[in-house]
């Protein structure tokens, strides 16, 4: 049987992480394609709905991923969107979300090596979680056979 | 009409006879509350003041799916409309209705059919069941039916009605389909219950509340009642919660929703509440009821003014006390009537 | 220990005072209600009004809820928790410092009415209270329940009962908290599988009717359309779906965030019984645990949100 391959929705800040996937694709780094982008002006913009949302369209994974501390474009966006994180990690996990589907990382755009590394781990770890079935909105009951 | 009498230790057979002639909905625990749900015979009581949410949903349930399409071209309906479920109504038998909420759900049937239109979802569910009524002994401080028409011993949309005797029953027919379905009921014996229950009617009545005087609401113009200073002070502690709306054995608004995936979609309606801002605001962004005292003025209103104009008089409000009792800042529909009266 | 009548009266006295120096216009408190065990939110805007107001164990609704954006003048009869969702609207910038007047209530605990009418299947017709007990009677019956052992759950762990240091006057003996809570349960959860934890999370709000009630009883829920009410995009179904009911919990939560100051409004609100606050409690450890803040006990405090220090911990963060 051939192995799970997750779906993961990534939220990239457009200043930092972003870069660094395009700079790992100019460079020729291998990573996985198991996730799709969407660009954020900054990973304080993320509002948690998204993630949820996300999760609720049936992604098997989140990766959020934004500049260094002290690096923001904004001067202090990722300050705020980490004490955020913290408290949105902790509150899904506590409320029985899998450790390893909700992944954050910091990672500039001059660093594709670490983006390649980060890639090849969050996709390990949420292939590791399996498919999203408790968070993802139970699929639409068509009952077809009333239909037909 | 047939009258019979269930003694306490037939009573089981009498809800096994009902459960293996129908679906049988009656007044169960759920979940630590006492609500109208499909019940076994053995979970059955007889001793409760009302369920704590109305017999509505088991009609007009929170979300219904109506109909459904599918978007596999190879096929040569794709993407048409088909209605759900309609013939899949099983047959239902409610029992312990409440005289008020049974009026209640007469209300709402005169809403989803009447001379202009027909709702077949609810009128296949609503037509095809058994409604047995038992009689309310004990009145709860919430409880006003006779001040708003009705009666703990009521009849209004009810096929038969049972009174609690000696930890039994005291039963009668009220409607052809009702005579026709204890008929077939086996072990059922016939006994006097109609004298009993008339005269404990009179003792019940004696001890709640009087008419509530709607005259002047009732003669009075829709502009001057909507005019009225009283509305404003009501709203201040208004939260616009909905919960009135949602517990309402009356209230029938729906919003209606389209959800779709790849493989096709469904059309689905949901309860809908007049609290919520969401409720009447337009494409534009416009709204006409922007603030919390449109909004609750209108519950009020239909209640007891529009109904009545509608319903030959009869009023949207049954008297259940539901919406009194788990109103988080006590709004007392008893008071707002007598304002708009005043 | 002042009597509830005495503290009533006291009350009725400051809203007079203030009302005629001109200090409010209208004085937010409580007077009775129509049915027993209940008590309604009262606008007392005359003097006459003013005679209507009580203090009474059934105070359960925050009445915090009524000020943000409320145009004038308000004094707000407060229990300690009251006046704590009130001082975070202040520092929200949601109700502006000078036109709110605080009367503080030195507050016993609020009991639960949900828990004592399911213990008591006879109608009650009529409730009567004092410091220590409450007595309930119907038809040919009567039964009193000691105060403290039906209070509410967020009640026996409240941090500020007396709003001394925020009120601009307190009314009552100052009273003093039970305990804290020691979130003792959450830990004993976190330890269990994420299938557990879902299940019971999950299960909490199985019976949700999806009113909302819980938000609109919320005093920091101001926004002008809340998420659940955005059409474009439509972030949640409108069906009793179980992950769009869940999301909507997950996220009202999460939106009081160091905000919520446990004051039960939700609670006490919620038709069903929902054991909301559990959600909330869950962001409440947290916070306290990373950040040492409990929300609405200063004027100069800033939610943890809405600041930050470089040297904040993420550790989970690659």
């Amino acid at each position: 049987m051939s192995q799970f391959e997750p779906k993961i929705v990534a939220f990239f800040c457009n200043w930092c992480t972003y870069g660094a996937a395009d700079l790992a694709g100019v460079s020729r780094l291998d990573y996985p394609p198991n996730f799709r982008v969407v660009r954020l002006p900054c990973t304080g913009r993320l509002n948690p709905k998204y993630i949820l949302e996300a999760f609720k369209l049936g992604a098997d994974g989140v990766w959020v991923s934004g500049c260094h501390p002290g690096d923001c474009h904004y001067i202090s966006g990722n300050y705020y969107a980490r004490r955020k994180f913290v408290l949105l990690h902790h509150m899904l996990e506590a409320i029985g979300l899998e450790p390893g589907r909700l992944n954050f990382s910091w990672i500039s755009s001059a660093e594709a090596t670490k983006f390649q590394e980060v890639a090849k781990d969050v996709v390990e770890k949420v292939r590791a979680c399996g498919p999203n079935i408790n968070f993802r909105k139970a699929e639409l009951e068509l009952g077809l056979s009333e239909v037909a | 009409m047939a009258e019979y009498i269930v003694k306490e230790n037939a009573l089981r057979a009498f809800f096994q006879a009902l459960a293996q002639e129908r679906r049988l909905l009656a007044p169960v625990r759920v979940g630590g509350k006492l609500q109208m749900a499909e019940a076994r015979p053995e979970e059955v009581t007889l001793d409760y003041g009302n369920t704590h949410q109305s017999p509505k949903s088991a009609f007009f349930p929170q979300t219904e799916r109506l109909m459904a399409f599918h978007k596999d071209t190879a096929q040569s309906d794709p993407f048409v409309y088909k209605p759900l479920g309609l013939d899949k109504i099983t047959p239902t038998v409610l029992f312990g209705l409440r005289p008020c909420d049974a009026q209640g759900l007469a209300i709402c049937d005169q809403v989803f059919q009447n001379d202009r239109f027909t709702d077949p979802y609810w009128k296949t569910k609503y037509e095809s069941s058994i409604k047995i009524g038992l009689a309310c002994d004990q009145p709860g401080p919430a409880c006003f039916c006779t001040a708003v028409g009705g009666s703990p011993y009521g009849e209004a949309g009810l096929d038969a009605l049972a009174a609690v005797k000696d930890a039994g029953l005291a039963l009668k027919a009220i409607t052809e389909a009702g005579a026709e379905f204890l008929k077939k009921l086996p072990g059922l014996e016939s006994g006097a219950a109609e004298s009993e229950l008339a005269e404990r009617r009179k003792a019940v009545e004696s001890k709640m509340p009087g008419p509530l005087d709607q005259a002047k609401v009732a003669a009075g113009a829709i502009l001057d009642i909507f005019n009225q200073p009283h509305w404003k002070d009501t709203a201040d502690r208004c939260l616009n919660c909905g919960t009135c709306t949602f517990v309402c054995p009356t209230c029938h608004c729906f919003d209606i929703q389209d959800e779709q995936n790849d493989k096709g979609g469904v059309r689905m309606r949901n309860w809908d509440t007049c609290m919520s801002w969401l409720y009447t605001v337009h494409g534009t962004g416009h709204n006409p009821r922007p603030t919390k005292t449109e909004r609750m003025r209108q519950r009020f209103l239909h209640k007891l003014k529009y109904i009545p104009l509608k319903q030959n008089g009869q009023s949207g409000c049954i008297g259940c006390g539901r919406c009194v009792t788990l109103c988080p800042v006590n709004i007392d529909i008893r008071e707002v009537a007598k304002q708009m009266n005043g | 220990m002042m009597s509830l009548e005495e503290i009533s009266q006291k009350i009725q006295a400051s809203a007079k005072r203030l009302l005629a120096e001109g200090r409010a216009e209208v004085v937010i408190g409580y007077r009775r209600g129509t049915t027993p065990l209940t008590v309604a939110p009262h606008f007392a805007r005359t003097a006459e009004d003013c005679d209507q107001l009580v203090w009474s164990s059934f105070a359960k609704i925050n009445l915090a809820t009524y000020l943000p954006k409320y145009p004038g003048k308000v004094a707000l009869v407060a229990k300690g928790c009251d006046a704590r969702s009130a001082v975070g609207q202040v520092v929200e910038n949601q109700v502006l410092r000078e036109n709110l007047y605080i009367i503080g209530v030195a507050c016993n605990g609020m009991v639960d009415v949900e828990r004592i009418l399911a213990g008591e299947p006879r109608p009650a017709f009529e409730a009567t209270e004092d410091q220590a007990t409450i007595k309930l009677s119907g038809e040919g019956w009567i039964t009193s329940l000691a105060r403290e052992e039906v209070l509410r759950r967020n009640c026996r762990v409240c941090v500020s009962r007396t709003p001394s240091a925020t009120a601009d006057e307190v009314i009552g003996d100052q009273t003093e908290p039970l305990s804290a809570d020691d979130f003792a349960d959450l830990k004993e959860l976190a330890g269990r599988s994420p299938a557990d934890k879902l299940a019971y999370f999950k299960g909490l709000v199985k019976e949700c009717l999806r009113c909302y009630a819980c938000r609109n009883a919320c005093p920091l829920c101001y926004c002008p359309v809340c998420f659940v009410d955005e059409t474009r995009p439509q972030w949640l179904g409108k069906s009793q779906d179980e992950m769009d009911t869940f999301t909507f919990h997950v996220l009202r939560a999460f939106h009081c965030a160091g905000r919520c100051t446990s004051c039960g409004a939700c609670e006490t609100a919620c038709p069903m019984d929902i054991k909301l606050r559990e959600f909330n409690r869950v962001l409440e450890s947290e916070v306290q645990k990373d950040w040492q803040y409990t929300p609405g006990l200063t004027w100069d405090q800033k939610p943890p949100l809405t600041t930050y220090r470089p040297d904040d911990e993420a550790e989970f963060i690659k």
